[in-house]
């Protein structure tokens, strides 16, 4: 790992916009940075069209500091709001089609393992409960089934935010929505149990209420997915706009839902644990 | 004309708990002044939605944001013109 390959070669650097200088100098590179330090150092995450106080932002934007290497990440998103932040990132970026996003990632990452044998590549999957859960659900069975090396991570705000407003698969029961009048007559799809029985290694379910857990478990999520095989994380990202939360209120509807129905849960392979506890020791020992 | 966060730093910096800082949705919008101990908001960044509020208020139970408008800022920082440089703003934040 090196973070050479966001340094400027010498002499273009009056090329270069303040904000890519910033990050070379004050980013999030060569060591971790922690959720406490946030203020202190220049994020990854730049400006972008996002509405204002969406949960989804800010779990996107703490996901960016839970990355272990971002040098050496590449992103895959969809369409759906996610990707209007994660295009604003100075990590490489790729669009996949709606309901690609796995099949594109499979590749990316053999291909890297091709590519780049003495480099540990991470590959990200950020898409919407719509993008993943509905209509790329199929790609997204079929990475977990082969085992590819690459986390996903769900942005489940439990409705199609960009489009305005019908059910996913992932909306619960009875939620009434601009396009779900009637309000949705199908239970809310259990992907955490289509993940373990798939053999996922790795497997969250969270909200953002607490930003430090967010960092910590998206760390053993990619960590846990470059060496020992695919990771699943299921996030709690509320659309105000579509379930009419005032923005004030969202971190406290995200505390209400955490308590009533989402929780915080982990599952972790055996192979997973440890992998992550050899980097723990390794960690100690160089200290 | 419309309203952004703004940050007392007579309270703030009584504790610096740098709560609100890992809590607004939107990136490097919550700085930190280091030298005066104190958070400090980039209007330019701030989209008004009050979450900040609401953490400084109920979860560090410190009252030290309040959304003010734009126009009536005596100094504002915009972080687009500014750049990222705490060796610049440390102690010298508007
Ligand atoms: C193949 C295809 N079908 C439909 C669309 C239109 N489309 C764009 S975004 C979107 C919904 C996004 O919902 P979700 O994935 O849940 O993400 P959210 O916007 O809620 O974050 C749809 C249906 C598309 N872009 N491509
Ligand atoms: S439409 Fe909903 S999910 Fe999309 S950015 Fe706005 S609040 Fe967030
Ligand atoms: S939450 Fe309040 S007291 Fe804590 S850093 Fe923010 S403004 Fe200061
Ligand atoms: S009002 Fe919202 S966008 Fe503005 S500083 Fe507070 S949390 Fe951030």
């Amino acid at each position: 790992m090196s973070v050479k390959n966001i340094s400027i070669t010498p002499g273009w650097e009056k090329y270069m916009t303040k904000e890519y200088l910033d990050l070379v100098e004050r980013g999030p590179y060569g060591k971790q940075k922690k959720v406490s330090e946030m203020g202190s150092f220049k994020e990854v995450l730049e400006e972008h069209p996002m509405c204002a106080g969406c949960a989804m932002t800010l779990f996107i934007r703490l996901t960016m500091v839970g990355l272990p290497n971002p040098e050496h990440t590449v992103l895959i998103g969809t369409a759906g709001c996610g990707r209007l932040a994660l295009t604003q990132t100075s990590i490489p970026f790729i669009y996949g089609n709606y309901g690609d996003t796995n099949a594109v990632a499979s590749g990316l990452k053999r291909g890297l393992e091709v590519r780049f044998k003495d480099q540990a590549k991470d590959v990200v999957v950020m898409a919407g409960d719509g993008g993943l859960a509905d209509i790329g659900f199929s790609a997204v069975m079929h990475s977990w089934f082969r085992k590819e090396r690459f986390t996903t991570i769900m942005l489940d705000n439990e409705v199609y935010g960009n489009t305005g407003g019908q059910e996913s698969g992932m909306t619960e029961r009875g939620a009434l929505l601009k396009m779900a009048p009637k309000g949705k007559m199908f239970e809310k799809m259990d992907m955490i149990g289509l993940a373990q029985t798939s053999g996922v290694a790795y497997i969250a379910r969270l909200t953002p209420t607490n930003p430090t857990r967010v960092a910590s478990v998206v760390r053993k999520a990619v960590l846990i997915a470059r060496e020992v095989g695919p990771t699943f994380i299921q996030a709690y990202t509320s659309c105000n706009i579509e379930y009419a939360i005032p923005t004030p209120k969202v971190l406290d509807d995200a505390r209400d839902i955490e308590a009533k129905r989402y929780g915080f849960m982990e599952i972790i392979s055996d192979e997973a644990k440890a992998y992550l506890d050899s980097i723990d020791t390794a960690k100690k020992a160089k200290k | 004309m419309y309203l952004v966060a703004h940050i007392d730093q007579a309270i703030c910096s009584e504790t610096a708990c740098r709560l609100c800082t890992q809590y607004c949705p939107e990136a490097n919008t919550i700085l930190y002044d280091n030298a005066a101990k104190t958070a400090f908001v980039a209007v330019d960044r701030c989209k008004g939605c009050e979450i900040c509020v609401g953490i400084c208020d109920d979860l560090a139970k410190h009252h030290a944001i309040k959304m003010i408008m734009i126009t009536d800022l005596k100094s504002t920082f915009e972080l687009s013109k500014e750049g990222f440089r705490p060796d610049k703003w440390d102690g010298n934040h508007p």
